[in-house]
């Protein structure tokens, strides 16, 4: 257990840069079409989570978060691995990886 | 031995059924034979059962309980025999009438080439055993099950020859009009069982013998007083009884029952079916004899039925409607005894009609095969030399439904009409019901003998009726046997007689005394007595006889000085408008027709567009709005992952800042 330090650089830029990378996450998933860009920016949202984990574990010296960190990259890594599964399925349903054009589960 | 065999009495018809409609094609005479085996065994048992209820023996059991209750307070449904003497007499006379029914049948249906006869005599059995069973049934449900059951076989048997178009339609008008008396016999059942929760006509405990205990004990039932109650109930049981015994206002459907094969007119709608309301009456005589009301009520009923029907027999020219109109105003006799207290004379006058009207119905069977089914009465004239059994015998039975000494219906009317005048002069309404009743004696008389005058006398007026078809030996036993019975099953409760001589030859009645107190007359009588206030006035009942007999003469010697001659002239034409309502039957089905088309259809139509409309329109409203908002909600599916996401987090932001707003970050 570490105790709590003063950091070099405060806590609230690390947020500012979650919250950042965050929103190009999700702006990545609202305006693509490709499914691939669409795992790509899957990835920049969760990390943007673990960089809160991480920067809030140095603040409180709270090795938990880190750990969760670990955690939150392996089930990425997993997630990856069915988004490549998912994604090679739409293109031989769909002959693309277009998102938009996989409309067929609606009213 | 005791009376372990005697559900074989029904039970025998009911293979005969099943045999007939097995394998009737192949069998001898179509299924004949055996009906007339099984019925003619049920015969002897009925008689062999009888005899041990003369010799003091007495059955009530439960054979079969199909619904048992568990605990105190609870229902049992049950099927069980009541063997007592008005039971074992009525199913003596049902058995015997329906065995030679089946021979007569042979000659009717058979030698003329009928064809679906399997089906006529699988028919037949069938009724036999529903009869038979009604008549032993030792509860009210049993009863009212069977009951049905002798209407759904009327139903069959009326519309035998399918391929008319008169007899289904009189079928279903059978159908449907005893149908509608039964509505109100099922809730006096369901009324009687849910108020003593019992329907046992017998035993200790049996539902009339709570109810009088009810009385005595100023109980108050449903709301009502107890007395109230009963009367309630015995009404409602009386609907089922109007509608079967052809009662007014419902008599309407027996007339148009005619349209099918003679000898079924004469099992079901003569001796058997039509005397089940009857019956039912009598077999819960100690339940009807707590009610002064119902008591008047059904004797009203049945001294206007006996006249009203009785005027209509009058005009009437085929043969089987005059006899249909006779049956149903000898019913009203039966009816008016009831209602009176006469339960010994409405019982005799059940057993000696079924004898003398299945006659009647037999030998006009037997003049319409010798006139190739031709009824019309005015074509026929002279059958009296070339047939002279059946003359006879339907002599014999047109003197007994006039009332004519001393024939067996003289004996039993006038029991009734003396027993309706002793109690009539303690009590109007039942005066009235007298009155009635005894005016319709002179009507009886008349269309008897107009009847027997045109058919038999006189000269032939058709080529038929000169050359009538020769008749077997299977046409002339039964009306032989009926004719003898006929003529003297008057003689076993001659009460005038008794009266002038002394003798103790009241026989019916020490009959219909024996048995267990709680069934017997003298109790009954001293119930209706008690309950009903029905007192007799101290009468001789000579004089009443002689009234009756003068009347009956009357009748039958104007109608034989109207007809006699060679060439009889038609003066009921005479009557004018008169003959015009006769002809019309008072305009009854007119009338009835009307209810069903002009008021019960309208209604029904206006409840259907009032459920189409309102109630339906509730529904139907609602499932629009939502098949409507649900089919502009939908199109939120739209299949792109893209807005999914952009509605999530569209609706994220939206939650965080009303949680902002209401939380005060701001």
């Amino acid at each position: 257990m570490l105790a709590p330090t003063q950091l070099l650089v405060p806590v609230e830029w690390y947020l500012v840069l979650s919250a950042g990378v965050f929103c190009i996450g999700l702006f990545g998933v609202l305006t693509r079409r490709n499914a691939l860009m669409f795992l790509i920016s899957v990835e920049l949202m969760l990390n943007a989570a673990n960089i809160n984990f991480v920067a809030f574990s140095l603040q409180w010296g709270n090795l938990t978060g880190q750990t969760f960190a670990l955690f939150v990259m392996a089930l990425a890594a997993a997630e990856v691995a069915i988004g490549i599964g998912i994604i090679l399925v739409l293109y031989r349903n769909f002959r693309g990886i277009d998102v938009t054009e996989a409309t067929t589960m609606r009213w | 031995m005791a009376f372990e065999y005697a559900p074989l009495i029904a039970l025998l018809p009911l293979a005969s059924f099943v045999i007939a409609l097995v394998a009737g094609e192949y069998l001898p005479k179509k299924g004949g034979l055996v009906g007339m085996a099984a019925t003619g065994g049920s015969l002897l048992l009925s008689i062999w059962a009888m005899l041990r209820v003369a010799s003091g023996g007495f059955y009530d059991e439960t054979l079969y309980t199909w619904v048992a209750g568990v605990g105190e307070g609870t229902l049992s449904l049950s099927f069980g025999l009541l063997l007592d003497p008005l039971s074992t007499m009525m199913l003596v006379i049902v058995s015997l009438i329906a065995f030679l029914v089946h021979m007569f049948s042979l000659g009717y249906m058979n030698d003329e080439g009928e064809t679906g006869l399997p089906r006529y005599y699988a028919g037949l059995g069938l009724f036999t055993f529903s009869m038979l069973s009604f008549v032993f049934a030792d509860n009210l449900l049993m009863a009212f099950m069977f009951f049905e059951l002798v209407g759904l076989c009327s139903f069959l048997l009326i519309g035998f020859w399918f391929r008319e178009d008169a007899p289904p339609s009189a079928a279903k008008k059978a159908f449907l009009v005893t149908r509608f008396g039964d509505y109100f016999f099922l809730i006096g059942v369901v009324g009687i069982l849910a108020t003593f929760g019992t329907a046992q006509f017998a035993g200790e405990g049996a539902f009339p013998q709570l109810a009088e205990e009810a009385i005595v004990g100023g109980e108050t039932l449903f709301g009502f007083p107890a007395g109230t109650w009963v009367t309630i109930l015995g009404l409602l049981v009386l609907g089922g009884v109007i509608g079967k015994s052809a009662q007014f206002p419902l008599h309407t459907w027996l007339p148009d029952a005619m349209e099918g094969p003679t000898p079924v007119s004469a099992l079901i709608h003569a001796a058997t079916m039509v005397a089940a309301g009857v019956y039912l009456v009598a077999r819960m005589y100690g339940f009807y004899a707590l009610s002064p009301t119902a008591m008047a009520i059904i004797a009203f009923i049945g001294g206007f039925t006996a006249l009203f029907a009785a005027s209509m027999g009058v005009v009437k020219d085929d043969i089987k409607q005059v006899l249909a109109y006779s049956t149903i105003s000898q019913y009203g006799y039966m009816m008016l005894g009831l209602g009176v207290a006469g339960y010994v004379a409405a019982t005799f006058h059940l057993m000696t009609h079924a004898f003398f009207k299945a006659l009647l119905f037999l030998g006009a069977g037997a003049v319409i095969i010798a006139m190739h089914h031709e009824q019309n009465m005015w074509n026929m004239g002279g059958l009296k030399d070339e047939m002279p059994v059946t003359y006879y015998s339907f002599l014999a039975g047109s003197l007994a439904l006039a009332g004519i000494l001393p024939f067996s219906g003289f004996w039993s009317k006038d029991e009734i009409l003396y027993e309706a005048l002793i109690a009539g002069l303690e009590n109007p309404v039942l005066l009235a019901a007298y009155a009635m009743g005894l005016l319709a004696v002179f009507f009886t008389g008349f269309y008897t003998f107009r009847m027997v005058i045109l058919t038999f006398h006189g000269e032939p007026r058709s080529d038929h009726a000169e050359h009538p078809v020769p008749l077997g030996w299977n046409t002339k036993i039964p009306l032989a046997v009926l004719g003898i019975l006929a003529t003297v099953a008057g003689f076993v409760n001659m009460v005038p007689v008794a009266e002038l001589t002394g003798a103790d030859i009241t026989y019916l009645s020490h009959w219909l005394d024996s048995g267990p107190e709680q069934l017997a007359y003298s109790t009954y009588t001293a119930t209706a007595e008690e309950f009903a206030h029905i007192h007799h006035a101290e009468l001789t009942p000579l004089i009443p006889g002689a009234i009756a007999l003068v009347l009956a003469l009357a009748g039958a010697g104007t109608a034989v000085a109207l007809y006699r001659g060679p060439h009889p002239v038609a003066h009921t034409d005479k009557l004018g408008g008169a003959k015009d309502v006769l002809v019309a039957n008072y305009y009854q089905d007119e009338y009835q027709v009307w209810l069903a088309e002009g008021l019960t259809q309208r209604v029904a139509r206006g409840a259907d567009t009032f459920d189409q409309g309102v109630v339906d329109g509730v529904v139907n409203g609602i499932s629009s709005v939502s098949l409507l908002g649900s089919g502009r909600v939908r199109r939120l599916q739209s299949g792109v992952v893209t807005n999914y996401a952009a509605l999530i987090t569209t609706a994220l932001v939206v939650l965080l800042v009303a949680f902002g707003i209401y939380g005060g970050w701001f």
